[in-house]
């Protein structure tokens, strides 16, 4: 690199361009911003102290991303109109590139200067809308503008690569895109320049181990160091790298705080639930631990009627801040997401291949703060906040805007934000764990991302109908053992005769005998026979069906029957009714029953056993006699069971179905909308 | 806690089902008794023991 030293134009002490192509150097003396021209040092003017922000960053750090090493060489601290600072590092690559290193809120933004193919596709700042997308800057999909306002040059040390002007007020709009993707539009130049990039990881960025170097002397302001100006009492600022506001512990009081320096706002007053969580406890969520640094009430109003909800801000150094929320005896635990993550319809948002129907929109207002919070909290602040859900997650998406409220009040500083954050659903019952607390209260209707709470049940369902289709499958791959089959043709009582009997006697003589009269059963064709078959062997532990089948056409045989083990007696009845019938009525033919029956009998002790068969028959009107063929079997599958099965297993999860349905119904009525999206 | 429940109770049943089919276990099976040495031996025992049946009485 070309290193240029010279004389501060302001104080005369020594200021050096390492980098060939920075653009200002500040005065590390007087705090000057030197700008090198073609003939001479130039003075922009004083710029602030930087500020310490905690951030792991420092001049002077190298780092390598995607290949190519880097060095950051200066830094400015740009002030939001909602309050506050965040950085902005500049990083020279070794290819003589430049990188801007946006660092907010513990997260870090790498962009580089991407020229547009006509200045007239970037849009102008007025035409900007926070949520709508920007097509024109090129990107896998379009970015959206998550951010666009006003940003007030306080602070710079090092070399930077443009005309840093101090306490210049420049617009600009962040926006995001998929997959971290990042852009800003700098409106600070009469023709707007585009900067694309993503957000990083100081890892990605090789330069993790220096940053943990600084991580391992943090900076504390103890409770000493400040009182409140409002009661004298002390206070302690848990995150004074970030805090803007804070209450005291003492009196209530609002402060603001700027640089250290506590400012009495107003007197505050509890509004809605109690504080369940103190400030200053404790928890671990995803291997984080988390100190709960602030305490917020919020409200809807809906009818006249204001509806309230806890907020608890999380804060962890290394991660940033993450909020716990409470609303009716619900819990959740809330980060933000990229806005470049989500894609938003009109009834329904997608962020990571994942639906998430519209609950509620609505205004939300401030009613009551307590602790520590990044940003100029103030009560009565309302923005719009939409609610997605798809249990156990919401997404919600909250609107500001902001004029007139940063460092430079009235000054017409001005921002409009959109932001995207992730609640996960926490039962009651964890959060008591995570903080050490006891009876907190039970919600008493369902949340709107609470899952529900049985659906466990299906999975199992799945998988014991999935064992039952195999081992039923496996079952009815046995196949039947016949034991025993007998064809029985059974006599029907004789017919009336007309003609008389004659015998002849020995000697030639002959005897007349009276025609015998048909018996009334036999001329009604009704008769019964038993049988008794030969033993045969049965085997223990398995199934018997016993089938008949008959020669019934509009008629039918009975088989009464017994199995009886020759040796201990048992006796196992049953019955089979075998009846055929069919006709025509009406022009149309009929069927009904038919010629084989059967019954299924548990498994008898092994042994030899013999029927008895009882075959019982009615107006048999055919000229064969009654024939049945008797069969038993052993090990035959039945469908029957199976099914039995199947409903039995599926009794509990249809219950479940039933207490889903009411569960949704009792989530979906405290929303305006219907599950369809639409308002009710 | 109604999934646990159903674990427990889907479990058994698929037990039943193939205890069920290991030992030949049948739904609905005809009655079953022991029949006394006494009417075994006499000569038309049997008829005695089926006294109580009233016959079919099924047909059109």
């Amino acid at each position: 690199m070309a290193t240029l030293q010279a004389g501060c134009p302001a104080c005369g002490a020594q200021v050096t361009f390492r980098s060939g192509s920075s653009v200002v150097v500040v005065c590390e003396y007087c705090n000057s911003v030197v700008a090198r021209t073609d003939r001479a040092l130039e003075d922009l003017g004083k710029v602030s102290d930087v500020v310490d922000s905690g951030s792991p960053l420092d001049i002077g750090m190298r780092g390598v991303y995607e290949g190519m090493a880097f060095e950051l060489t200066g830094r400015a601290q740009l002030g939001h109109a909602a309050g506050g600072v965040w950085d902005e590092w500049y990083a020279a690559f070794a290819d003589g590139r430049w990188g801007w290193l946006a660092e907010a809120q513990g997260r870090f933004y790498l962009t580089f200067r991407t020229e547009m193919p006509g200045q007239s596709l970037v849009p102008p700042y007025e035409s900007l809308e926070v949520g709508t997308s920007v097509p024109s800057i090129p990107a896998p999909m379009p970015f959206v503008v998550t951010e666009k306002g006003e940003a007030l040059m306080v602070a710079a040390e090092g070399e930077i690569p443009y005309r840093l002007i101090p306490n210049e007020i420049y617009r600009y709009a962040d926006l995001a895109g998929l997959n971290r993707a990042f852009a800003t539009i700098d409106y600070g130049e009469q023709m707007p320049l585009v900067f694309t990039g993503r957000e990083v990881g100081l890892t990605e960025l090789g330069i993790v181990d220096m940053a943990h170097r600084r991580e391992r002397a943090p900076r504390v302001v103890s409770a000493a160091q400040l009182s409140c100006p409002n009661c004298g009492g002390p206070l302690e600022l848990r995150a004074p790298d970030h805090t803007e506001r804070v209450t005291c512990p003492n009196c209530g009081s609002l402060l603001d705080v700027n640089r250290g320096q506590l400012r009495f706002l107003k007197a505050l007053e509890p509004v809605g639930y109690p504080q369940d969580i103190k400030l200053g406890a404790e928890g671990e969520f995803d291997g984080q631990r988390y100190t709960v640094i602030g305490f917020m009430t919020r409200s809807v109003e809906f009818e006249g009627v204001k509806y309230f909800w806890q907020e608890y801000l999380l804060y962890q150094p290394a991660v940033g801040f993450r909020w716990l929320v409470q609303s009716d005896g619900h819990w959740s635990f809330v980060e933000p997401v990229s806005p470049g993550d989500v894609q938003a319809s009109e009834k329904t948002v997608s962020y990571k291949g994942k639906t998430f129907r519209i609950f509620q929109d609505a205004a939300a207002r401030v009613e009551y703060v307590a602790g520590e919070f990044y940003w100029k909290v103030e009560v009565g602040e309302t923005v719009r906040a939409v609610d997605y859900v798809s249990p156990p997650q919401m997404l919600s998406m909250e609107v500001s805007g902001v004029v007139g409220r940063g460092k430079r009040q009235g000054a017409g500083q001005e921002s409009q934000e959109v932001n995207w954050s992730l609640g996960t659903y926490l039962p009651v019952k964890e959060v008591e764990r995570t903080f050490q607390v006891k009876n907190l209260p039970r919600p008493t209707n369902v949340a709107p991302n609470q899952p529900f709470p049985h659906r466990g049940v299906y999975k199992y369902w799945a998988l014991f109908m999935l064992a039952a289709v195999v081992i039923g499958g496996l079952l009815s791959i046995q196949r039947p053992t016949k034991v025993f089959e007998q064809t029985f043709t059974v006599q029907t009582a004789p017919a009336a005769s007309a003609t008389p009997n004659v015998i002849t006697l020995p000697g030639g003589r002959t005897v007349t005998l009276p025609v015998p009269a048909a018996t009334p059963a036999a001329a009604a064709g009704e008769g019964s026979q038993v049988i008794f078959t030969e033993p045969f062997e049965i085997k223990g532990n398995r199934n018997l069906r016993v089938t008949a089948r008959a020669n019934v056409d509009n008629n039918w045989i009975f088989v009464e029957g017994d199995l009886i083990n020759e040796a201990t007696g048992l006796v196992q009845a049953f019955d089979l009714p075998v009846e055929y019938y069919h006709g025509t009525d009406g022009g149309e033919s009929w069927s009904e029953g038919g010629g084989e029956e059967d019954v299924y009998i548990s498994a008898l002790p092994g042994g030899t056993y013999t029927m008895r068969l009882e075959v019982q028959w009615e107006k048999w009107n055919q000229a064969a006699p009654p024939m049945v063929i008797v069969r038993v079997e052993q090990n035959v599958a039945r469908g029957v069971n199976f099914l039995l099965l199947l409903c039995a297993l599926s009794l509990v999860p249809l219950y479940v179905l039933i207490k889903k349905i009411s569960f949704e119904s009792r989530r979906w009525a405290d929303s305006e909308f219907n599950a369809a999206g639409t308002k009710s | 806690m109604l999934s646990k429940l159903y674990k427990v109770i889907g479990g058994g049943l698929l037990l039943v089902y193939v205890a069920a089919a290991w030992q030949g276990w049948e739904v609905g099976s005809p009655r079953r008794q022991f029949l006394p040495p006494d009417v075994r031996n006499s000569p038309g025992g049997y008829r005695s023991f089926h006294f109580w049946h009233s016959g079919y009485r099924g047909g059109k």
